[in-house]
Parts: C-alpha cells; structure tokens; sequence
C-alpha cells in the first residue's frame, strides 16, 4: 500500500488520466444499464403492478394483447373466479383543452376483479364511473390536473381524470384505466366483445379455446421488447469486454514500465510478494477510485435528467457491472506478476 | 572467518561458439573491519563478480559463502531475506525508486525491515556526514548524479548490513566526495566491524582499502 500510494501521489497526471479512463468506462456502463433497465420497465410497470401470473388471449393474436379480442362466447366459456380479471387494450391519443397530446395505452378493466383492485392510487380516486378514468403520474409532469376533460381518439365522450397512478407504463407509454364499455367505445367494438385478454395470479390457469401463456412469455412478445433488450445487453456486453481489455491493457504497460524500480527493490532484498501486493492493490485503488466518480457522475446526471427519460437501476445488474470492472483491475494487475517475480535484478546493474 | 568468500568462481555467459568467460576461478574474501577494493576497468566482470557475491546470480561453478552459509544451499527467499539483512547494495544507476522522497526511501526499508535499521540520530548523522541532511523532502529526480549516489550510500547503510557491496560508488563524485565517501566506508568497516568490498576503476578510493584486488579479463588477482 506505502508504494502504491506514493506512485500515484507522485505521478499524479499519470494516474488522473488512468482514473479518467476508468471514470468514464464507468460513467457510460452505468448510464447504458440505467437506460436499458429503465426502458424495459418502462414496457412493463403497469404489468408488474398487477402481480399476475397467466395471461389469457385470442389463439390467433400472436400472443399479443394489443392484437386480441375474445368475443363474449368465448369468454363465457371460461370461467372466472376471484384470481382472474379482464383486460381490454388499446392505443390512444389524450388531449385536453391547453394541454398536449400524449399518446397512451387504454386499459379497460372490471371494476369488481383484481386488477382494479390492485392499481394504487397516488392522488384522487379509482374511477367508479363509466366516464372516469385513472390515468398515469406522467400526465401530471405534462401539465394534466384532477378533474381534466380528456378525449381520446376522435371519439365523441370526454373522460374526466378522477386519479393518477404511479410507475404504471406499457410498451414505454402511459396507461390510462376505464371501464371495458370505454374500451369498446374507443375500438369500435359491439358488446359481443369482452375484452382483449384474460390475467390470472394463478399459475395453473388455463382458457379453454384460448392461448394462455405464463407472463414471461407474454412480456417478451410485447412489441420491440425483446429486440430492444438485446440489443442492449450486447451493447453493454461488448462495452464491458472492450472496457475489461482497455483497462487490463494499460495496467499491463503501467506495471512493464515499472520493471526497473522493481529490479532495483529485488536487488536490495525486497520480496518478490510485496511487488506483486503492491501492483494488485494500485490496481485496485485505480479501479475502486474509478468506480465510486464514476458512480457519483451516474448519480448527478439521474438527479439533473428530465423527468421523461427512462432511467432506472437494478442493484444485481449494477453489482454485476461493478464487479466485473472491479476484475478486471485485478487480471489486469496479475498479468505481470509473473513478469515481476522473474525481473532480473542484474538487468539495472552497470557492466 | 570471512564474511564473504568466493572460491573457484566461474561464470560463464552463451553457448558454443558465443560463450564468453566473465570470471575465470575467482577467488576471494572480504573480512570484516576491512574494506576490500576490486578495481578494474569496464568489462573487466566487476558487477557479474558484485551479483555473484550478493546471490543475485549464480555462478556456473564454485562456490560462495557469505557468514559460514553456503548460498546454494539456500532458497531463493532465503537469499532475498539475506540480502535484505546481511547485505548492503549500492547500485552503479538507478539507485533509488524514483517516486519515493528521500525520506520515505528509508521509510521504505522500515516497512519492509522494520528492526535493525539505523535509529533517526544515527541516520541523521548519516546524512549529515553526507552532506545530504537538507535533501530529505526531495525526489531522486531533483537530485544531481552526486547527491542521489550519496542517497543511496546512506540508503545502503540504513539497512545496517554486515557486508556493503558497493558497484562504482564514486562514479558521479569530485575529489572531495570521494574522500568523504571513502573515510565513510573505512570508518563503517573499522568502528562498526562491517565487510566492506567495493568495486571500482577510481583509483583513489585505493587509499582507504585494506585490500586490493585486481580485476582484469574475468581473472582476480591479490595486489
């Protein structure tokens, strides 16, 4: 520790700009995972608030909510008990009197099943009219309020905000909650239509003449998600090896430039293994400095980003992330040390 | 007893017909109280024999005994805690760690060796006989040729070795240095019964050698 210390004290550009280097691999991994898993949540909030665990839908909609429709009959065929509830979805535009448009997802749900009863309300109240709706926390940052008029789509109603829910997204949009009735209204279906899907808590849940698959699976065929997710996890994968390389890289020069301080130092009698403790641990020192600027930029940049842009962390992932560049400090540093016990102390004395 | 004894050295540098004989059946002893001088021009094998001696390198053949211990009976650990207990080096270049003050050079050797170093007056003292007391907060990079020489002599003897293996360790100095430097080491080798051996072509360290030794072609020879 005394040397690695005194190293970095003394060439301090040196080590800056290696700390630097680190700072920002850093800083870019972590604001790539913060984006990534923010925009997956963002697909899947309104989801995971409603803590099911199958999902019901029409055979031939491709396992996809915004593309089913289960007629009366067929719902009929099924029989509902207190773990299931409908779910009808749409895409809308909202626009109010001086406000902006946004465009959101419609859920039509039953005001006396589980989904309705599971969507926690931030401020107002749960809807309780057909004309109601509970609409999600980003209409507040757009400048909607309590008791707003709303149209959606060309339909000819208006839907007063009566609540806001927060965290509640599907497919990176704002869902708005209704009735079903509304649902139908804004896609032009007739009351021989039920819903778009069927949610379950029930594991073992099965519709009889419909496709009905675990939430997993339901979640990677929304629209783009699986696409979007992957091409994030390679982005981030590859930055993370080219990272890893670039760091151990130049740790590598750093220790080889070292060799004739080291061969002096064997010269006089100093253990090969307090060369090696010293190299790992500056290693270390860099990497861990590196990491908690880096981490402090990630956390300033979160607090100065618009509300609007998806950023969210997961502990595991940043724990994975953390750890990874936290070893490569470290192979980074144990490359050499084979170089360093075998430096040769009669490379630094005269002829 | 010797501190140091070399017998029947050879080393032998290449194969076939590129092999070169650096020292040629050196024999040798450094005793303590005495300074023992080994003077010879470059290419002589001055710093193979100083490596040697130290354990550093190995010899092809013959053997060195330094306190009664033979060092190829002894591990490489073994030589490395010797060295660092028994053996004062003083480099002919780069002598110090370049991002250490002159200060912690010796802090240094007290982590590494924290018992049987100099205590601080007999350091301080040290340094003043040096000439070097108002240089303790420099690094070795403001140092001339000189002054960091005389840092490493002092760096040398902090570690209170029995033997002080010196390679040129007037090199960078004047006159006046030298004798300083010389009556430094004739003084450690008398007042403090250590072996000193110092290699060199200055030959006006001749003066405070006991004895002197000749090397010339990898052959040594007792003047």
């Amino acid at each position: 520790m005394f040397l690695a210390l005194r190293e970095i004290r003394h060439e301090k550009l040196r080590y800056g700009l290696i700390i630097g280097m680190i700072v920002l691999v850093t800083y870019l991994v972590f604001i790539l995972s913060g984006l990534s898993y923010g925009l997956a949540q963002q697909n899947t909030q309104a989801i995971s608030s409603w803590r099911v665990d199958r999902i019901a839908l029409n055979k031939d909609a491709n396992d996809s909510l915004s593309q089913s429709v289960i007629t009366k009959q067929a719902a009929d065929k099924v029989k509902l008990t207190s773990h299931e509830a409908y779910l009808g979805q749409t895409g809308v535009v909202a626009k109010a009197k001086g406000q902006v448009k946004l465009s959101a997802q419609f859920l039509g749900i039953d005001r006396d099943q589980l989904i309705y009863r599971r969507v926690k309300v931030t401020a107002g109240h749960k809807p309780t009219k057909a004309n109601q709706i509970l609409v999600d926390d980003s209409f507040k940052d757009n400048g909607y309020r309590l008791g707003d008029k709303v149209t959606l789509n060309a339909a000819d109603g208006q839907y007063r905000i009566v609540g806001f829910t927060h965290n509640a997204k599907l497919s990176v949009a704002p869902v708005i909650y209704g009735s079903l009735g509304t649902w139908r209204t804004l896609s032009h279906l007739t009351a021989d239509f039920q819903a778009s899907g069927i949610a379950s808590t029930r594991s073992t849940f099965k519709a009889q003449g419909l496709s009905t698959l675990p939430l997993s699976k339901f979640i990677n065929k929304l629209p783009g998600y699986s696409a979007q997710n992957t091409t994030f996890s390679f982005m981030i994968g590859f930055l993370m090896v080219i990272a890893m390389v670039v760091i151990a890289v130049f740790l590598y020069i750093l220790t080889m430039q070292k060799l004739p301080n080291y061969a002096v130092l064997r010269a006089q009698g100093i253990p090969a293994k307090i060369l090696v403790t010293t190299t790992i641990t500056q290693a270390l020192l860099l990497v861990v400095a590196g990491l908690a600027i880096g981490a402090g930029l990630t956390l300033g940049t979160v607090l100065l980003l618009p509300a609007g842009v998806p950023m969210s962390f997961n502990v595991p992932l940043l724990g994975a992330v953390t750890g990874g560049i936290l070893l490569t400090g470290v192979v980074g540093a144990l490359i050499p040390v084979k170089v360093i016990l075998n430096v040769d102390p009669v490379s630094v004395m005269g002829g | 007893m010797p501190a140091l004894a070399l017998q029947h050295v050879n080393k032998v540098f290449g194969h076939a017909t590129n092999e070169v004989t650096v020292l040629n059946d050196v024999n040798f002893e450094a005793v303590s109280g005495e300074v023992s001088l080994v003077i010879g021009p470059s290419g002589s094998g001055k710093s193979t024999f100083l490596t040697i001696a130290g354990g550093i390198q190995t010899p092809t053949s013959g053997s060195i005994v330094v306190q009664g211990q033979e060092l190829d009976d002894i591990s490489g650990k073994a030589r490395d805690a010797l060295r660092l207990n028994r053996i004062g080096f003083i480099l002919q270049a780069y002598n110090l760690v370049p991002y250490l003050t002159v200060r912690d050079q010796f802090t240094l050797v007290d982590r590494v060796k924290p018992k049987g170093n100099l205590n601080a007056s007999a350091l301080r003292h040290l340094l003043e006989q040096l000439g070097i007391a108002a240089l303790i907060d420099q690094y070795p990079a403001e140092l001339s040729g000189g002054q960091t020489q005389r840092v490493a002599i002092a760096r040398a003897l902090y570690q209170n070795p029995d033997i002080v293996l010196a390679d040129e360790p007037t090199a960078a100095l004047d006159s006046a240095r030298v004798k300083v430097v010389g009556q430094l080491l004739h003084d450690l080798a008398k007042e403090h019964n250590k072996a000193i051996v110092v290699v060199t072509h200055d030959l006006r360290l001749q003066e405070f050698a006991d004895r002197t030794y000749a090397i010339m072609d990898g052959q040594m020879t007792l003047n």
